[in-house]
This record gives C-alpha cells, sequence and structure tokens, in this order.
C-alpha cells in the first residue's frame, strides 16, 4: 500500500508547479491553467486523507464537488479572460497594470 | 485825470521791480527763441518810467511809506516782507533804473551776433530785477536774500563767455570772494535779530528804536558793534574793499556793458548802500575801521592803476578806488555824501566802461582775426580821437568828471567828501588828518591815471595801423552812442546842483540829512577845490608829457613798474598763502575722511560681511542640511514603496504568497 506521504508530496508537487505558474507565466490561459493544477493539486489531497473515511467517502464527495466547481470557475475565468482581451487587447497580465495607484 | 495817474508808489515800486522779473521768466521760457533782447528793454523802459514818475517824486522829501506782508513765521516770530520807500532807497532804485536804461540800448548794439544773447537778456533782467528789489527791501534777510541773489547774477554774467577759462576763473573767484563778506552779513543779521528781536528796517532804525537816538544800549552794546563789523565785512567784499577788492579786476572778463552796469555803477555799490542802511549800528570805533579800510582800498586801487595796460582794468581799479572814497564818507558819518558820490560815480563810471567797450568793440572789429592782438591793450591803441570823434568828447567828460574837475558832477561829490573828511579830522585832530591827505594824494593819482589813460588810447599815432587813412576803423554806432551820450550829459554839474562849485546846494544832499554835522570849516571850501584842480591838472600834464609827447621817464620793465602791474602780487600771496592752504587742508581732510571715516567704515562692513557669510554657509549647509535630508529620505522611501504599487496582478500575488511563507515559517520556528 502506497503510504499517504508519497501523496502529499506529489500533491506538493503539483501545488507548486500550479502555484509558479500562476506567479510567473505571462498568458492568462497559462495562469488558469496553473490555477487547475492548484485546484487538482488539492482534490489529490482529499481523495488522499478520504481513504482514512471509509464509512462516508467524504473525501471522494468533497473531491467531485471540487471539480465540477472546478470546471464552473474554469468556464468564468474563461470568459473573464475573453472579456479582458476585448477590453485590452491582451492577455499578457504584465501589461494590463489597471491596478496601480 | 489826476485820480487816474495816482498810483500808490508801493504798487509803482513793487511794478517796477516786477517788470524786469517779467522779462526774465519770459526770456527764460523762451530761449533762442527771442534774441532781440526787446522784452528786457522794455521791461527797464517800464521799469524806469514807473520809478521815475510814481515812486521817486511822490517819495521824495515826503514821509517813507512801508506796507509789508507777513512772509513766514518761527516760533512767535513772524518775518515780513515788504518794501520801504524813503528817500535813500527811491533814489537807489530810480539810479539802478537810470542806469540800466541806457546799458540795456548799448548791449543790442554791442551784444549783437553773440551766439549766447539769449542768456545775456535773461542774466541781465535777473540782475535788474534783484538790485532793484534790494534797493527797496524793507527786512535785512530779504535784503540778504536780494544781495545774494544779485550776487549770483553777477556769477552768471562774469562767466557770460563760459568757454573762456580765464572768465570761469573770474567768476569763480567773483563768487567766492564774495561768499565771505556774505558770511559777514549774514552773522550780522544774526546777531541784530538775536539783540533787537526784529530784522524790520523801520522797527530797527525808525524814529522809536534806541539806534535812531544814538542811545548806547548798555547790555548789548558790544555785541551790536560787532554786528555793525559783520555788516562792515559784507559791505567789503561786495564793494570790493582793499584786502577782498580781487574779484573786480577779475570781473572784467564779463562783457563790457555788463562790467559797465554792475561792476562800475550798480552792484558795487550795494555795499556802500547797505553801509548807509545800517549806519546807526556803527560806533566810533567802527567808523574809524571803516574809514581806514576805505582810505587804504582808495590809495591801494589807484597806486595799481598807474600801471594797468588793459583799458577794462584801469577802469575797474578807478571804481574800487572810488568805493574807497565812498566808505570813507560812510566811515567819517557823511554817508550822505557817500550816496551823492555813488550817484555821480554811477553815471561816469558808466559812461567810462560804455565808451571802452565802444572802443574795445572797434578794435575787435578793425584788428584781424588772424593776428593776435588783445582789443583791450591800450598798448594797441592811440589815436583814436580822429576815428572816434563822439566816444573822445564823452570820455573826456566822463575823465574830467572822475579826475573831479569843476563844472562835473565828480567835483561836487568828490569835494563833498574830501571837505567832509577835513572837517571830521580837523575835529581830531593829530593823526586823524592822514585820512584826508591820503584822500587829496589819491585824487592826484586818480587824474594822472584816468589822463594817462586818455592820451594813450586817444592821442599819439595808431600803433597797429601806419597808414592814417585807413577805414577799416570808424566811430560807434548810434545805438551805442546816444546811451552814452545821456550819461555824458548825467555827468555834468546841472543836473545835481544849479551851482556849479558848492556841493551843498545839490538836492540830493539836501534830500538826505545827517542827525550830526560838523563844524563848518568855509576856508576849506575855497581852499580844497584850488589844491585839487592844481593837482589834478598836473596829473595831467605829466600824463601829456609822458604818454604824447613820449618823454616816458621810465624803462619798460623796470621793477616799480612791474609791482604796480602785478597790483603788488596781492594775487599770488591769495593764491601761495590761502588758496593753497586751503586746497592742503581739504586734501588732509580728503585723506582722513577716505582712509578714517570711510575706513572705519568699510572695517565695520567688511567684518559685517564675513559674519554673515559663515552665518549663511552655517543656514545653508546644516539647518537647511537637516531639513533636506529628513525630506530626501522620506522621498526616497516613498520612492521605494511606490513600486510595490505596480498594478500587475502576479506580483500582488507573489507577494502574497512571500508573506503567506513568512507566516508558515513563522509558524513553524516559534
Amino acid at each position: 500500500m502506497i503510504p499517504i506521504t508519497h501523496f502529499l508530496v506529489v500533491s506538493a508537487c503539483i501545488f507548486c508547479i500550479g502555484l509558479y505558474a500562476v506567479i510567473s507565466k505571462r498568458n492568462a490561459i497559462m495562469i488558469l491553467v496553473g490555477i487547475e493544477l492548484m485546484i487538482n493539486a488539492a482534490i489529490l489531497n482529499l481523495v488522499a486523507f478520504g481513504r482514512y473515511d471509509k464509512a462516508d467517502y467524504g473525501g471522494q464527495v468533497f473531491a467531485l464537488f471540487a471539480i465540477v466547481l472546478a470546471a464552473a470557475a474554469v468556464a468564468v475565468g474563461l470568459s473573464i479572460i475573453l472579456m479582458t482581451y476585448r477590453k485590452y487587447k491582451t492577455i499578457n497580465p504584465d501589461q494590463i497594470t489597471d491596478l496601480r495607484d | 485825470m489826476t485820480n487816474l495817474l495816482h498810483i500808490s508808489p508801493i504798487y509803482a515800486s513793487l511794478a517796477v521791480l516786477l517788470f524786469p522779473l517779467a522779462a526774465f521768466l519770459y526770456q527764460a521760457l523762451r530761449g533762442k527763441q527771442d534774441q532781440s533782447g526787446i522784452v528786457g528793454l522794455l521791461a527797464i523802459l517800464l521799469s524806469t518810467a514807473a520809478s521815475a514818475f510814481f515812486v521817486f517824486f511822490p517819495i521824495w522829501q515826503q514821509a517813507p511809506v512801508e506796507a509789508s506782508v507777513s512772509w513766514f513765521t518761527v516760533g512767535k516770530h513772524t518775518f515780513s516782507a515788504g518794501i520801504l520807500l524813503n528817500n535813500l532807497t527811491v533814489l537807489m532804485q530810480l539810479l539802478v533804473c537810470i542806469i540800466a536804461l541806457p546799458v540795456h540800448i548799448y548791449s543790442r548794439v554791442y551784444m549783437k551776433g553773440d551766439p549766447g544773447i539769449h542768456r545775456y537778456w535773461m542774466y541781465l533782467s535777473l540782475f535788474c530785477f534783484a538790485m532793484l528789489a534790494l534797493c527797496v527791501a524793507n527786512n535785512l534777510l530779504l535784503m540778504y536774500v536780494f544781495w545774494e541773489l544779485v550776487g549770483f547774477a553777477s556769477y552768471l554774467l562774469i562767466g557770460f563767455w563760459f568757454t573762456k577759462d580765464a572768465a570761469v576763473q573770474a567768476n569763480k573767484k567773483a563768487f567766492i570772494v564774495n561768499r565771505i563778506g556774505d558770511i559777514g552779513f549774514l552773522i550780522g543779521i544774526a546777531l541784530v535779530y538775536a539783540h533787537m528781536g526784529t530784522l524790520n528796517l523801520s522797527e530797527l532804525f525808525g524814529k522809536q528804536s534806541p539806534l535812531f537816538e544814538q542811545i548806547p544800549l548798555w547790555h548789548t552794546e558790544r555785541w551790536m558793534s560787532y554786528a555793525g563789523l559783520a555788516f562792515f565785512v559784507g559791505a567789503m567784499a561786495k564793494s570790493a574793499q582793499f584786502p577782498l577788492h580781487v574779484w573786480l579786476p577779475d570781473a572784467m572778463e564779463g562783457p563790457t556793458s555788463v562790467s559797465s552796469l554792475i561792476h562800475a555803477a550798480t552792484m558795487v555799490a550795494a555795499g556802500v548802500f547797505l553801509l548807509a542802511t545800517v549806519f546807526p549800528l556803527f560806533n566810533e570805533s567802527i567808523l574809524l575801521v571803516i574809514a581806514i579800510i576805505g582810505t587804504i582800498t582808495a590809495l591801494t586801487a589807484s597806486y595799481f592803476a598807474l600801471a594797468q595796460q588793459d583799458i577794462k582794468k584801469v577802469l575797474a581799479f578807478s571804481t574800487i578806488s572810488q568805493l574807497g572814497f565812498m566808505v570813507v564818507a560812510v566811515g567819517i558819518g557823511a554817508w550822505n555824501a557817500a550816496i551823492f558820490h555813488l550817484v555821480t560815480h554811477a553815471f561816469f563810471k558808466c559812461l567810462l566802461f560804455l565808451c571802452a567797450g565802444a572802443i574795445i568793440h572797434e578794435m575787435a572789429h578793425a584788428i584781424p582775426a588772424a593776428a593776435k592782438v588783445d582789443p583791450q591793450d591800450m598798448r594797441n591803441m592811440g589815436g583814436l580821437r580822429r576815428f572816434m570823434p563822439y566816444t573822445f568828447i564823452l570820455m573826456v567828460i566822463a575823465s574830467l568828471a572822475l579826475a573831479g574837475f569843476p563844472l562835473t558832477s565828480g567835483f561836487l561829490s568828490k569835494d563833498s567828501i574830501i571837505i567832509a573828511a577835513f572837517e571830521w579830522a580837523v575835529e581830531r585832530g593829530g593823526a586823524y588828518l592822514i585820512i584826508p591827505v591820503v584822500l587829496v594824494v589819491v585824487s592826484f593819482l586818480t587824474a594822472f591815471y584816468i589822463g594817462r589813460m586818455i592820451f594813450k588810447v586817444f592821442f599819439g599815432k595808431p600803433k597797429l595801423w601806419s597808414d592814417e587813412k585807413v577805414t577799416v576803423f570808424h566811430e560807434a554806432p548810434k545805438g551805442m552812442l546816444i546811451p552814452m551820450a545821456f550819461l555824458g550829459l548825467c555827468s555834468l554839474f546841472f543836473v545835481f546842483s544849479f551851482n556849479p562849485i558848492s556841493h551843498q546846494n545839490a538836492a540830493l544832499m539836501q534830500g538826505l540829512t545827517l542827525l550830526t554835522g560838523f563844524q563848518p570849516i568855509d576856508s576849506l571850501h575855497m581852499f580844497i577845490p584850488i589844491v585839487l584842480i592844481t593837482g589834478s591838472a598836473i596829473g595831467w600834464w605829466l600824463g601829456y608829457r609822458w604818454y604824447v609827447q613820449g618823454k616816458y621817464p621810465f624803462q619798460e620793465n623796470n621793477a616799480w613798474v612791474q609791482h604796480v602791474q602785478k597790483q603788488a602780487y596781492i594775487n599770488e600771496f591769495y593764491q601761495l598763502i590761502i588758496v593753497r592752504s586751503t586746497l592742503y587742508l581739504s586734501r588732509g581732510l580728503y585723506w582722513f575722511d577716505h582712509y578714517i571715516v570711510d575706513g572705519l567704515t568699510n572695517g565695520a562692513a567688511s567684518v559685517t560681511r564675513a559674519i554673515g557669510r559663515i552665518s549663511a554657509w552655517i543656514d545653508r549647509n546644516l539647518v537647511d542640511g537637516l531639513v533636506n535630508l529628513v525630506a530626501q529620505t522620506s522621498y526616497y522611501a516613498g520612492h521605494l514603496l511606490r513600486w510595490v504599487q505596480n498594478g500587475r496582478l502576479q506580483n500582488y500575488m507573489g507577494f502574497a504568497f512571500t508573506m503567506v511563507l513568512f507566516g508558515i515559517l513563522y509558524l513553524v520556528l516559534r
């Protein structure tokens, strides 16, 4: 049986990759991909810990719930990117600095 | 009709002096546009008419008239400015008018074509105004104002040809020497005011005044005599008395018509007029000083006149000498004789100068411009009587009057002075007799030098023209001859007295009465004129022998003649002692001022400047530095923090994660 530590390490690695992508990518799509990676790392954690809840499968259920939510969030994110592109004619977050003071 | 002609003498007198003032202002405003001088001439003509008919005749031998308005107030004392008309002042005013009128007419021809003629008319009108006002001022302070104005006009006219260095030097000299006298006058005014509390002439010397009765003012007597002395110093400068006479010969640098009016007939007489006005101030000892100074002046001036080569210088010295006579007359107490001589002298001296001017005028025209010959030098003249017969006759009349020959006005007035002097001296006896004796000698010298002038100018052969039929030289124009003829007429006896040998019957002498007379000595009235006439005749005869017949006894450069010609080196003496020492003193004072006074100030200034520089450095670098440091620091801090707010989402997120990381690290490491 694979110990839980392995799951957690893989999950952490995926989270870090996602985080890296979110912080450093110059393309909003890739940032969205990074976010998906981070969600998936969390889902992996839910599934991994779900092993200790054999009676209710709470972890499994939450994982499924989170996957649905992530899908919805991706749809919303993509539409935001689309609107952003329409407005700024770019999806490079470095060039969108309206939040500046 | 009589009402129409009846004008108050005060207003008439005011008009007399306002006409020339108006002419002056008109000429000053018009400037070069009016060169004819017709306005000035008209003004003096009106003044003369007004002075004669509306001032002189109503006032002469009548009660004095006075009018004044308040001028200014100092403390509780109000000074008034006004007009005082009595026998003396109306006589003086009329005299100035009558002398000024022919001079104006004469000037129209004499000054014709001069580039600065508009200034000439302006100055002449200013002078006339000042002199006419001086005569009738009722207040010593007002008199002083016009006294200064007269001096100033004289300064302007002496320096009329201001491009000539000699003229500039001469007017400077006249002005400075007159300053000495003006200080005397001012001190006199101050003393009189301090002790009498008024400067009004009628209050000072009128019938109510203690001075009128010759009552000694015990507590102020000494100061009043100092005041008298101070007034005499004033008169000395203006009337060119001995130590201060040096300006008058130099003043001949002005136009001759000016010399005639100002420096012979009227202005120089102002000093004598002043002495006559303040006469009650003088006590015995002051009068003696005045008489001695006058005698010295008369003697030295006639002595200097003996060897002058410049025709105007001879006349200038004769003026000084005659002024000396007048001052002696004041000094012996016979100020009426002084005024009488002043009046007669004004006519014949004015005439002498106008004749000299005519000669100089013709000489200057006849001498070719290229030949550098002085037209005023008598050595270049000679034989002019053939060319200028009328001028010759007139000048001889004037010279005879000056020398005091009978039938002339000069005889009357000069004899009146000398006889009065003898009577005065005989009353006192002893050394006092020197004064009249000197006056007699001066009369002889006068006859000699004026004879010398006539002979050198009109007799002999022309020096510059070998051909006697020269046509370049001719008689003076009519515009000059007519005023000269008028003055010539006035130089004769009948204008003043119908009796040609007795001065006592002269109308003028009767108008000016003395308070104290002398013991008349009848024998003198016979004896003195005979002595004087004999002496004068000898003088003329000697002159004729020496200068016409050519029996001149001296070498050309005789030391004695040189000494006389250089005026006994008085000018050089003044130059050496007074002018040089003054210059040295002022140079010393300049040094003191420049190095000590200014040095102290400058030292203090540079010390202050250094302190200022140090405190400026401290201010800039320490105080401002601190403030700037704080400001810069906050600026850089702000600048640094501003970079965080760059609007990039990913950066914000990065920061957020970093902070979360720090939080986790904190939780882990706690």
